[in-house]
């Protein structure tokens, strides 16, 4: 086997890349763009993504070829030495001000009168909100392994989407995707840090493999890991909101903005996620929205937790939290007033059919929290002590937010699932899915609906490795969208061959599909409209926070959530995987913010998110399990509503409007000093 | 240069070079696929070893440190019966760590519960806090440690009994 590392462009911008290597010692070569138009290897991916960069550099690190030999230390050593030359150009570090080049993709939509209604409203409020960079910290770095045999290539690689891989590389390599085995290896955690950017390092091992003729492996360091592959985007959303006297809203007018940096062949996915969420749980009867992904000069950067939705559910949530300022009301009065209602629908889409269960869910949430007598006490504190002088500081604050399982975009496969079940005559169920690259905590919840539907034993439900199921297309595994509706399509082949079972002799097969999303015909409905929200799982979320009177740290002190799910498979699992992306949702909220422009900060490392010991108190609570209604994804939920609610509660300690997220102790030390 | 040094009981002559780690160094020259050294910076814990009985970080260790140690990896502590009280406490609670993380967790848990047979939470945060992991339930790890002294207690009770 041969090792492979990385040669880097040092630079952010510039064209024509010229890597310029002295010999290399015996058994070592490289791999550059040219040799791979010298072997008739055609060096993009569809949407124009290089495999190694040549003709134009877009971010500082990017790949523009690999040293490959037998010992991996020596070809980090030989990697570093490579020079690269090129004719630099200014890079486009700006985004928020941005020019036409830089759109990769725009969704725009209207709905109602605005000029009428912003001329009708008493109150306007115009706010940016921001978010930063966040890394996924997800718990091994980026690795392909690449064998050619003959004309099959197989790949080892973690990744989140192994179809998508499998569909890239056949693109990119002009091979049938037939000749392409992937075998998804073990993952952590990768919260949507694993979706596209694994097909890239596969494909870099792929044509060294084949150029080199032997199995060739790239493993990144921690370090190259972390400055060098894609993160959280950075958002800034522009809200201008015009309410009558009560502040009820009359017309909202969204300006989304989302970084992606160098590259994303997600960006319409995540552009339409946001969309989709940004008026959160509330109408209003004229809306204007412009979405805009943005390309940078900056390491790729895209999804994390729930693809767009948690820059979106921040800053709606965080504006009616200011609007509630405005109106010296208390938030929940202001967010139940502009409530969507039973029989009410924005974008003219199919009304809601039943009522946000916001009052259950608040009420529950209140009394676990003690929401009401912390906000009035941390009220009063922060009228005595507005600059936060006099020591312990803290604020609470609940926001409610929701789930779907729905992806939107066109992207080739994102929204086909697809499940197999054979139960055969010693009554063992075989399941064939692509995505059992899932956990062994989502293996066990799918082995017990399928044993408990069967009436078989849970170690007889056995599923086919995924390297053995390319006949049976998958859409990604995120966080908990793949998997309901996985979970779903089990349910649904078992009472298939459970209806079967004693009228037809065994083994009996069931197929089952998810229907490809009719987001084409009517997209503002589809996106925005109420009946998304009438299969969602809703999630009341209370934060408490303290700022720490000496360093301005915010210090989360307690999450509470309640949800309201449908069914819950596995109490247990539901819980730990929720208190899991609680964590990672808190750390959001508290960590280093990446800075790309000076993308060689190695501190940030240092920053892997929440430690055990500043573990906050997590209770949590599912309301009215549905015994047999569907289940329902709820892994995104913390990080839907928990920003948002940790933002509030900071708010409130501060009695300022940070209107970002993350939030250090130096930046809120500067907020209160100028306050 | 050739450092001596006994790893899991058995005399060895490794190969190293100025300036290598002793994480590389076990790794390259042995192959203990238990070492997942990651971060290389002290912080991830996936490089946790024995040496000389105490728990420490091999990637922070330069190799010529060891001359004449007695280390001790997980390969070393793998069979005995302590870390099968803490395997069947992570199955029980359903916590069991990824496979990059597992041994780490096993060696700081190993290390905790032969210092401190009946550990508190403090305890058992600190000894946690050594692999800091951004994917696991923290309460549910928690109760797998308290779960794992209980299992590790009762056998040697009903042993000495
Ligand atoms: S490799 Fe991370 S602590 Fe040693
Ligand atoms: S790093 Fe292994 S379980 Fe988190």
């Amino acid at each position: 086997m041969q090792f492979a590392s990385t040669i880097r462009s040092p630079y952010h911008r510039g064209r024509n890349a010229k890597v310029i290597i002295d010999t290399l010692p015996n058994g070592f070569s490289s791999i550059l763009p040219d040799d791979l138009s010298a072997h008739n290897i055609p060096s993009l991916f569809s949407e124009g993504i290089p495999i190694f960069a040549s003709q134009q550099i877009s971010y500082r690190g990017e790949a523009l070829g690999l040293i490959i030999g037998p010992d991996p230390g020596i070809c980090d050593e030989l990697a570093a030495l490579a020079r690269v030359e090129c004719d630099e150009e200014e890079p486009e570090h700006e985004w928020e001000s941005f020019s036409s080049s830089q759109i990769v993709f725009h969704y725009g939509a209207e709905h109602g009168d605005l000029d009428a209604m912003f001329a009708a409203a008493s109150t306007q409020l115009k706010e940016v909100y921001r978010n930063g960079i966040f890394d996924h910290h997800y718990s091994e770095p980026m690795g392909a392994l690449a064998r050619w045999d003959k004309t099959t290539l197989s790949i080892h690689c973690a990744t989140q989407w192994p179809d998508d891989l499998r569909r890239r590389l056949a693109g990119a390599l002009a091979i049938s995707e037939s000749n392409i085995v992937v075998h998804p290896t073990e993952m952590g955690r990768a919260l949507d840090g694993r979706l596209w950017f694994p097909s890239l390092v596969a494909a870099q091992a792929a044509v060294a493999s084949r150029i080199s003729g032997k199995p060739v492996r790239i493993l990144y360091t921690r370090e190259e890991d972390f400055l060098h592959t894609t993160k959280q985007a950075r958002s800034a959303i522009n809200i201008r909101s015009g309410s009558d006297e009560q502040g009820r809203l009359l017309a909202l007018d969204i300006v989304i903005l989302i970084n992606l940096g160098a590259y994303n062949p997600l960006a319409p996915e995540i552009v339409y996620q946001a969309v989709s969420a940004i008026t959160g749980i509330y109408s209003c009867p004229a809306i204007r929205i412009e979405a805009y992904a943005i390309r940078s000069n900056t390491i790729p950067l895209g999804a994390m937790g729930s693809v767009g939705a948690t820059h979106a559910f921040f800053a709606i949530e965080a504006h009616m939290n200011n609007l509630a300022q405005r109106y010296s009301k208390h938030p929940a009065e202001i967010k139940a007033l502009n409530m969507l209602k039973k029989g009410q629908s924005i974008f003219g889409a199919p009304d809601l059919s039943g009522d946000i269960p916001f009052n259950r869910i608040h009420k529950e949430l209140e009394q676990i929290s003690d929401y009401p007598r912390k906000y009035a006490s941390y009220e009063l504190v922060k009228k005595r002590d507005p600059g936060c002088r006099e020591g312990i500081v803290r604020g609470i604050a609940l926001t409610l937010g929701y789930q779907t399982g729905r992806s939107f975009s066109e992207c080739s496969g994102m929204n086909l699932y697809s499940v197999e079940a054979t139960l055969d005559r010693e009554l063992r169920l075989l399941i064939k899915t692509q995505a059992t690259i899932g956990s062994e905590s989502l293996k066990a919840m799918w082995r017990k609906t399928a044993a408990e539907i069967l009436s078989i034993h849970e170690d007889h439900v056995h599923f086919l490795l995924p390297e053995n199921t390319h006949s049976l297309p998958s859409g990604p595994m995120t966080l908990s969208r793949g998997s309901s509706l996985i979970h779903a399509l089990i349910e649904k082949t078992c009472r298939n061959i459970q209806k079967k079972r004693f009228r037809e002799s065994l083994p009996i097969s069931a197929t089952a599909r998810t229907r490809p999303s009719k987001a084409k015909t009517n997209p503002e409905a589809l996106f925005l409209g109420a009946q998304l929200l009438d299969s969602a799982s809703w999630c009341g979320t209370a934060v408490e926070v303290e700022i720490d009177a000496l360093t301005g740290k915010p210090i989360p002190l307690a999450v509470w959530m309640v949800i309201d799910a449908g069914r819950i498979v596995n109490v247990q699992i539901a819980l730990a995987s929720l208190r899991a992306s609680a964590l990672s949702a808190l750390a959001f909220c508290t960590a280093n913010d990446f800075d790309p422009s000076e993308s060689g900060r190695k501190d940030y490392i240092a920053d892997a998110g929440m430690r055990i010991r500043q573990l906050p108190k997590i209770e949590i609570e599912f309301i009215e399990p549905d015994r047999n209604g569907a289940a329902k994804g709820i892994g995104e939920l913390p990080f839907i509503t928990i920003p948002a609610a940790f933002y509030s509660a900071l708010t409130q300690a501060l009695g300022l409007d940070p209107r970002q997220l993350p939030l250090k102790g130096g930046e809120i030390l500067r907020l209160l000093e100028g306050a | 240069m050739i450092i001596d040094v006994s790893v899991n009981g058995i005399q060895r002559h490794l190969k190293s070079r100025n300036g290598d780690r002793l994480v590389d160094v076990l790794k390259k020259e042995l192959g203990l696929s238990s070492l997942t050294a990651d971060c290389l910076q002290g912080r991830c814990g996936k490089c946790l070893i024995f040496m000389d009985g105490r728990i420490v970080h091999s990637c922070l260790i330069p190799a010529f440190k060891a001359r004449g140690s007695s280390i001790v990896t997980f390969e070393g502590i793998a069979k005995k019966p302590e870390v099968m009280d803490i395997e069947k406490a992570f199955q029980l609670t359903q916590t069991q760590p990824c496979s990059f993380c597992h041994t780490a967790k096993i060696m700081t848990i190993f290390d905790l519960l032969s210092r401190v047979p009946l550990p508190n939470e403090d305890d058992i945060v600190e000894a946690l806090d050594m692999v800091p992991c951004p994917c696991s339930d923290p309460i549910g790890l928690i109760q797998a440690v308290k779960l794992a002294a209980e299992l590790r207690n009762k056998r040697k009770f009903n042993r000495e009994a």
